[in-house]
């Protein structure tokens, strides 16, 4: 790789903002955006009319159009948008980046707001009953037939096939949940905080999808997040100490198939996700490898999203996630603390947004469980189709 | 390879029949047959089905009827209802075909009690109006 194009360290997420987490906010998703976006401008110590960029994910209500005129910017010079939903926030970082260095923007702002709860919810997104289902690069005519309607029953697949491989016990994913819970607890803003959460409650819980019961499902919340992305100089002048983006990556993997989710059914090995290349190219890109990462925001839309990526990122060898995440890496103190504010399954469903947030705050040594002396943080964004991830350092 | 019809008074979800890269299998199972894609010039199977070869850059593909066997692969009993076409408890199965590199999803009902690698056959869930599914259910 060409060290003159390389992005290494040479952009920093300035200031981070995010509006309160609730199951009906009482506000449009553009207010939300607004005020995400206008905390994460006074958090870096900027205002509006530093802002000439703003980057959406696809599954936004709010386009740039939108926000650049509640905001009041003046002149818009760069949007952009990536995703689909989940995979998107990484790579929204890694647009804003992109944007930068190729001098299409200064300062930009990188946004994800719903009303997750009281909105559309998208666990019930299934299709229509009386339209017909698929057609046009949808590929849902080779799935939804057969009752195969939502991501839980999607993300099911992939844990019953890992547990009857690999013989991963339920407790395993029990103990992911568990570790958000006990990081959401300890986390004012998180929707769970003051929800306690034991194993006897995991297993008892009602199945969903098995192997899948509720505690395995993240939640569905109303906010937004919003970061400021400017180039490392100019983060050097901002509020904050700066967290250097060190490296960005995002990867389909060979073979991705088309359609959004379902046809990755498709792969020969479901229990390998597009995680395992975009890691090669993260790692390879910031020099760094997975063990120096101090702590890390993985996405779980689902607990057993988070034992694949554990795998593909190369914290444990395929297929022993299972055992890594009961030995107890996950918590405080463990080899690896995950998902610090409580992650989508218990702090906020901002659809990996707020992963990113969470990442800026253990550089900056300001996470409600915080690890000591963090230097390297990971934060992931969702798999399927494709994916994308971040890794941050001190500035 | 033609199979066997099951003729059911409604099909919950019906698919698009007439899509450019897909519609070919639906054709095939309106005829009781089970059929994939293949690239007409350097015979890859297309999967999930599209005109354009990927391994060639060929645009002229085929479809050619596969064997109506299979292996289950993996599995999920839905227990929590969330669409209304589907009441639960039911069953996804992912389906590896024997004797070709392919996958396909099939529906039980209940709780079915599966094991990896258990052989499964195709059948043909058909609807009043002719619209056909290939679906699967295990071997007697
Ligand atoms: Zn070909």
């Amino acid at each position: 790789m060409s060290e003159a194009l390389s992005h290494r360290d040479r952009c920093a997420i300035a200031g981070i903002g995010a509006t309160e987490f609730s199951k009906d906010s009482g506000r449009s998703e553009l207010t939300l955006a607004a005020q995400a976006c206008r905390a994460a401008l006074q958090d870096a110590g900027l205002t509006v009319a530093d802002v000439d960029g703003v980057v959406s994910c696809d599954y936004d209500l709010v386009s740039y159009g939108a926000i650049a005129d509640a905001l009041g910017i003046a002149d818009l010079t760069y949007w952009g948008q990536t995703g689909p939903g989940g995979s998107g926030p990484c790579a929204m970082v890694g647009q804003a980046v992109a944007a930068i260095l190729s001098g299409q923007a200064t300062t930009v702002l990188v946004y994800r707001a719903l009303n997750g709860r009281s909105g559309r919810r998208y666990g019930l997104g299934a299709p229509d009953p009386d339209a017909r289902v698929g057609g046009r690069g949808a590929y849902e005519e080779f799935f939804a037939p057969y009752g195969l309607v939502t991501p839980g029953q999607f993300f099911a697949l992939l844990a019953q096939r890992h547990m009857s491989t690999y013989g991963t016990r339920y407790e395993a994913l029990a103990e992911i949940a568990l570790a958000c819970r006990e990081a959401a607890n300890r986390n004012p803003a998180a929707q769970m905080h003051e929800r306690a959460l034991t194993l006897e409650q995991c297993l008892a819980a009602r199945p969903i999808s098995l192997p899948l019961r509720l505690f395995d499902f993240c939640l569905e919340t109303d906010g937004a997040c919003a970061v400021v992305v400017t180039s490392a100089e100019r983060a050097a002048d901002c509020a904050q100490p700066p967290v250097l983006v060190r490296a960005v990556a995002q990867s389909t993997g060979p073979r991705v198939q088309p359609g959004v989710m379902y046809p990755m059914l498709m792969r020969p090995d479901i229990t390998v996700t597009p995680s395992q290349t975009v890691a090669r190219t993260l790692f390879s890109r910031a020099g760094l490898g997975p063990s120096e990462v101090d702590v890390a925001q993985i996405y779980d839309c689902f607990t057993i999203t988070v034992l694949l990526q554990l795998e593909d990122y190369g914290f444990c060898a395929k297929g022993e996630g299972g055992a890594f995440t009961e030995s107890g890496a996950l918590r405080p103190g463990g080899a690896l603390p995950i998902n610090t504010a409580g992650g989508n399954l218990s702090e906020g469903y901002v659809h990996g947004m707020n992963h990113v947030l969470e990442g800026v705050r253990q550089i900056r040594g300001t996470s409600t469980s915080q690890v000591t002396g963090a230097e390297v943080s990971l934060v992931t964004s969702a798999p399927p189709p494709g994916t994308s991830a971040l890794l941050l350092v001190r500035g | 390879m033609s199979g066997m019809f099951n003729d059911v008074a409604v099909l919950p979800l019906m698919p698009v029949e007439d899509d450019h890269d897909t519609g070919g299998f639906f054709a095939a199972a309106r005829r009781g047959e089970l059929a994939l894609r293949f690239c007409s010039e350097c015979g890859q199977l297309l999967h999930l089905p599209r005109q354009v070869c990927f391994a060639c850059g060929g645009a002229r593909s085929e479809w050619r009827a596969v064997p109506g066997r299979g292996r289950v692969h993996a599995w999920t009993t839905v227990t929590h209802q969330v669409h209304p076409a589907f009441p639960t408890p039911y069953t996804v199965v992912l389906v590896d075909l024997e004797e070709i590199d392919a996958r396909l999803v099939g529906s039980l009902p209940g709780e079915a009690e599966l094991e990896v690698g258990q052989p499964v056959r195709v059948r043909f869930d058909r609807a009043p109006d002719g619209t056909t599914v290939p679906n699967w259910e295990v071997e007697a």
